[in-house]
């Protein structure tokens, strides 16, 4: 039936709805973003084909910048280094952030009193500036005047203070931790919206076939979970890997200490800007030849993951 | 029937209780710090201030021209949303609705936008600025941000106008409205909660943006919030009471916008985002 | 529902109307600032009499300082307009490289000393000013902070800066502590405030560049101060040498000296600690003056240059950045007599005045004790401060590579001797008499 009307539809489309200026839609859109967006990048990542004087451009070398990054030391172990980092703050983030966030919005699904309040109070710290989110947390986290540890001793756990963003063992974790406190409300948002869709007929179906606790879980809530487990997690791979923002304002550019803290958007910064002692970087073509390199992985793990679940949904 | 489950209600509350705690206490120390003089809050930085004092924000409108970085804070935000709306609503409409042979590639074309690390091209894109004549304008600003919204604004608008029933088109149509007439009467309307996410996320992310204006505007004039606030790290290095003032002060416009609209914002989010 | 709907419209729509009214008077402003802005490149100055000088650097505490310094310029220059527009420190050089980059940025800037400064001139992007006048002034040695490979000079310095022990009077009085003139007393000192269970030094291992200048500190008290530094820049020796080693595991040895949890601590937190009395020295640079008395005006320190094994007492110095003049500026001569009243007494009694900090014009006194004293002691005993003189080139610089070293030194993953190992191993790839 649906067909029927839209064929006869379509014929009169033709007719009268699609003039010509349909095609101008998204031209605004498509220019701002493609001059602001699209032609600098391809610029810069033309740089990384060049070799660089400090500044000063000077000859095409093709690949050398890439090869120059992964075998020449540092930048070969400070790429590993940081590249392992990230792969932490994904898995970390999947956990603490989306994991809870699930918790979360189930709890809330199930009808606690106060849910607005609830859902507002997650998604506050949203709205900071992350220069707000790291400074605040940089206090709460001090090894002495911190709330943290204050909290720890008078709770008598004072085997557990440490200088948590000194600790080269702590700090990427407690940076990763801030960045879920900061980032778990809008989860929290989608997996609820998630729930809320899962139609009603299909829960009581299930609870009159006898399903309870971990069954429904499995068959009922996992898999009508999908699309917005999906969402978050794309979203938080993306993020994971350009994680730049809170740690440069918790740690700097340096990815101190002892290099703990560094992600690859941190290594990239400190190549194509330098730190406030170099005053300037000297490393702008291997700097472009890493960005290069992070947009590729997060593209293409990002299309294979699309594609395998787009594969999943189907088959359900 | 039973309590299948083996989680009753308390425990619910605790775990919903103690994340809602963490969640705001950072807030919540930023928000009384701001009443306390530098002096208290070394000697008891988790103290309730002993006397709330306005001083620490008088002592900071004095130093800083806060009037006028809240002014050009407001002016790039507001814009920048009402035009990444407006154009991503046409560009959305046009995916959702018209299939031609090259809207997955644009749609494609837009999407790469939230991978790329738009830092990378920050020469090339002020050699741009520069050459529009839109350095140390807050064009510059509000062009980056129409334009670094756009992915995420694309995405989910077209998943929204997907949904939306072909029906009232039809019947619009053939009542003589033209494309535009269609959009913006008929499906707008309808597309409440989803701008209203969109409208959300864009604004947090122009009011919080601190780089663009950092490179861009060298001008204390045109200067937004939050590069007026690096300033003050700097400058007030010392003065912890009204440093929390302008914290707060910086902060404290996205929270009123939210709490007016947060309704529509979350079921912007429960009703179109899951697609 | 429908009540949310309505505010949030209204919201915007006062929103809107106030960005309406904005972006009326926002052009308007832009066209004047146009005409004012001489970066700009229409700005001709044809018809106006008057010119503006922008000024870029890192010194944000400075903005109040630098109208002083202004006025007193326009006393003799009414019409230059001259604004001071500082960056964050850690922000600075990002903004600025890429604005000279682009061939913008402002008329004159705060060059980073040595080096890294030079870059920018190796670069095309400073204007030589080796012609105008005042530059005599100054020492070589001075200059040399801004003297280009090419013999051109770039920048006129600015301050010198000295890092040193700063030490709590009243603490010392109370533990009866004298202030110590030789290595060994040095530690006795540290050992006679631990067993009174005061912190004897408020540092922090979290931030890596206190740990270069902690070095230039305790460096200089382990190894014969100017001896080695002459050395070291010459090639005669390098870091592979067992004085250099020596000095890595003092700086070692001294972390039991430091408070709690010091791996955790940065500049903010060290300073408090010394500014509220909890800890009885501070070993960081001369510029902290005026933070620590504005911090706690009733502090009572000094400072003491540090003892050698060798018996010599000096203070590490250097010059901490110089003005320079931006290659692109429309206003050249302009921004040239601006650099030459940054030469002039005037100008440099001004400065120690109200910046406390010392001038690198010689024969500068000032009213305050502790930066008088300090002056005559940068006069008389100083050692070069070589991690920023000699050591910025590379990539990572040397200067860095001590600096993470020395951090993983602290955190127990490295032992002192692999730190010298590494910061020679990059020193014999960037800089030039060791290759």
């Amino acid at each position: 039936m649906m067909t029927t009307v839209q064929t006869a539809s379509k014929k009169k489309g033709r007719k009268i709805g699609k003039s010509w200026t349909i095609h101008l839609f998204p031209i605004p859109a498509l220019i701002i973003y493609g001059l602001f967006v699209l032609y600098p990048i391809l610029a810069a990542l033309s740089y990384s084909f060049y070799s660089f004087n400090g500044f000063s451009r000077e000859s095409f070398v093709g690949f050398d910048n890439f090869v120059t990054l992964f075998t020449t030391e540092p930048y070969g172990s400070m790429f590993v280094n940081a590249f392992k980092h990230n792969i932490l703050y994904f898995a970390l983030q999947m956990v603490a952030m989306n994991g809870l966030a699930f918790i979360l919005a189930f709890i809330i699904y199930k009808k606690v009193k106060g849910a607005e309040f609830f859902k507002i109070a997650f998604f506050l710290p949203r709205l900071l500036s992350v220069i707000v989110v790291g400074f605040l947390w940089k206090l709460i986290l001090n090894p002495n005047f911190g709330t943290l540890n204050m909290l720890l001793g008078k709770l008598g756990l004072e085997e557990l203070q440490r200088a948590w963003l000194g600790d080269p063992n702590t700090a990427l974790i407690s940076i990763i931790l801030v960045n879920c406190w900061f980032g778990l409300g809008f989860g929290v948002l989608i997996f609820l919206a998630g729930f809320q869709s899962i139609p009603g007929e299909l829960i009581e179906a299930a609870k009159l076939d006898g399903a309870k606790g971990m069954t429904m879980l499995r068959k009922i809530y996992l898999p009508l979970m999908v699309p917005s487990i999906m969402i978050m997690t794309v979203l938080t791979f993306i993020q994971s890997f350009e994680a730049f923002e809170l740690v440069y304002a918790m740690q700097g550019s340096m990815g101190e200490p002892y290099y703990s803290t560094d992600t690859l958007a941190v290594f990239f910064y400190r190549l194509a800007f330098g730190s406030s002692t170099s005053g300037s970087s000297d490393a702008l073509g291997v700097g472009s030849a890493l960005a290069a390199v992070l947009f590729l992985f997060i593209l293409i793990c990002t299309m294979i993951f699309l594609k395998f679940t787009n594969k999943k949904e189907v088959e359900m | 029937m039973k309590n299948s489950s083996m989680w009753s209600k308390p425990f619910y509350y605790v775990i919903v209780f103690a994340v809602a705690t963490i969640s705001l206490y950072p807030i919540f120390l930023m928000f009384l710090s701001s009443f306390k003089t530098s002096a208290e809050i070394f000697k008891d930085p988790l103290g309730l201030p002993t006397k709330f004092t306005l001083d620490t924000y008088r002592t900071l409108m004095s130093k800083i021209p806060f009037d006028q970085y809240f002014m050009n804070s407001v002016i790039v935000s507001v814009t920048s949303v009402v035009l990444v709306v407006v154009f991503c609503s046409l560009a959305a409409y046009y995916i959702a609705r018209f299939k031609f042979s090259w809207n997955n590639a644009i749609f494609f074309l837009f999407l790469l936008g939230m991978m790329i690390p738009i830092k990378l091209g920050i020469v090339p894109l002020f050699i741009l600025m520069r050459d529009l004549g839109l350095i140390n304008s807050l064009w510059s600003l509000i062009f980056m941000n129409i334009a670094t919204g756009t992915p995420l604004t694309m995405l989910i608008l077209t998943g929204f106008f997907k949904t939306m029933p072909m029906e009232l088109e039809e019947a619009a149509r053939m009542d003589g409205a033209g494309n535009l007439r269609v959009l913006w009467s008929v499906l707008l309307p309808l597309m409440r909660p989803a701008l209203g996410t969109v409208v959300i996320v864009n604004f947090i992310s122009a009011w919080n943006d601190f780089f663009f204006p950092l490179i861009f505007i060298t001008e204390k004039a045109k200067m937004t919030i939050p590069v007026g606030m690096l300033s003050l790290f700097g400058e007030h290095s010392a003065d912890w009471g009204s440093l929390f003032a302008g914290l707060t002060l910086a902060s404290l416009p996205m929270m009123i916008l939210f709490f007016i609209a947060s309704k529509q914002f979350m079921e912007g989010l429960t009703a179109g985002a899951v697609k | 529902m429908k009540k949310t709907t309505k505010y949030l419209v209204l919201f915007l729509f006062t929103m809107l109307v106030t960005f309406v009214l904005a972006a009326c008077s926002d052009s308007g402003d832009d066209t004047a600032t146009n005409d004012n802005n001489s970066d700009s490149d229409n700005g001709e100055t044809a018809t106006e009499e008057k010119v503006k000088l922008t000024i870029g650097s890192w010194r944000t505490e400075d903005v109040a300082k630098y109208e002083k310094v202004i006025a007193l310029f326009n006393e003799t220059n009414p019409d230059i307009e001259v604004e001071f527009s500082p960056t964050k420190n850690t922000e600075y050089n990002t903004v600025l490289n890429t604005a000279l980059q682009a061939g913008e940025g402002p008329d004159i800037f705060h060059l980073r000393p040595y080096a890294a400064g030079l870059k920018l001139a190796d670069a095309g992007f400073v204007e030589p000013i080796t012609d105008i006048n005042g530059l005599d002034t100054f020492s070589e040695d001075y200059l040399a902070a801004s003297k280009g490979a090419d013999g051109e000079q770039y920048g006129v310095p600015l301050n010198i800066s000295s890092t040193q022990f700063f030490y709590n009077k009243k603490i010392f009085a109370d533990q009866g502590l004298e202030v110590p003139t030789t290595w060994d007393e040095f530690i006795e000192v540290n050992e006679k405030l631990l067993k009174a269970d005061i912190t004897p030094i408020a540092m922090g291992t979290k931030e890596g560049w206190l740990l270069s200048l902690s070095h230039g500190i305790v460096g200089a008290g382990v190894l014969d101060g100017n001896a080695f530094a002459e050395k070291l820049v010459t090639g005669e020796t390098d870091f592979s040498d067992p004085a250099f080693v020596e000095s890595i595991e003092a700086m070692n040895d001294l972390k039991k000296y430091f408070p709690a949890n010091s791996e955790g601590l940065g500049m903010d937190d060290i300073r408090t600690i010394f500014a509220m009395e909890q800890a009885a020295m501070f070993p960081l640079g001369s510029w902290e003056i005026p933070v620590v008395s504005e911090l706690n005006p009733d502090l009572d320190y000094g400072f003491f240059p540090m003892p050698s094994k060798t018996g010599n007492q000096s203070v590490t110095t250097w010059v901490d950045g110089s003005f320079a003049i931006n290659a692109k500026s429309k206003n050249i001569d302009a921004a040239k007599t601006f650099l030459e009243f940054l030469t002039t007494k005037e100008f440099g009694e001004l400065f120690v005045d109200e910046f406390k900090m010392i001038s690198a014009i010689p024969g500068i006194t000032s009213d305050d004790e502790l930066l008088s004293e300090l002056s005559k002691t940068v006069e008389s005993s100083s050692t070069p401060y070589y991690w920023v003189i000699n050591f910025v080139s590379g990539d990572p610089t040397t200067k860095t590579v001590l600096e993470t070293e020395l951090q993983g030194m602290y955190l127990g993953e490295v032992t002192p001797a692999e730190v010298a190992q590494r910061v020679q191993e990059n020193a014999e790839t960037s800089f030039e008499p060791f290759k």
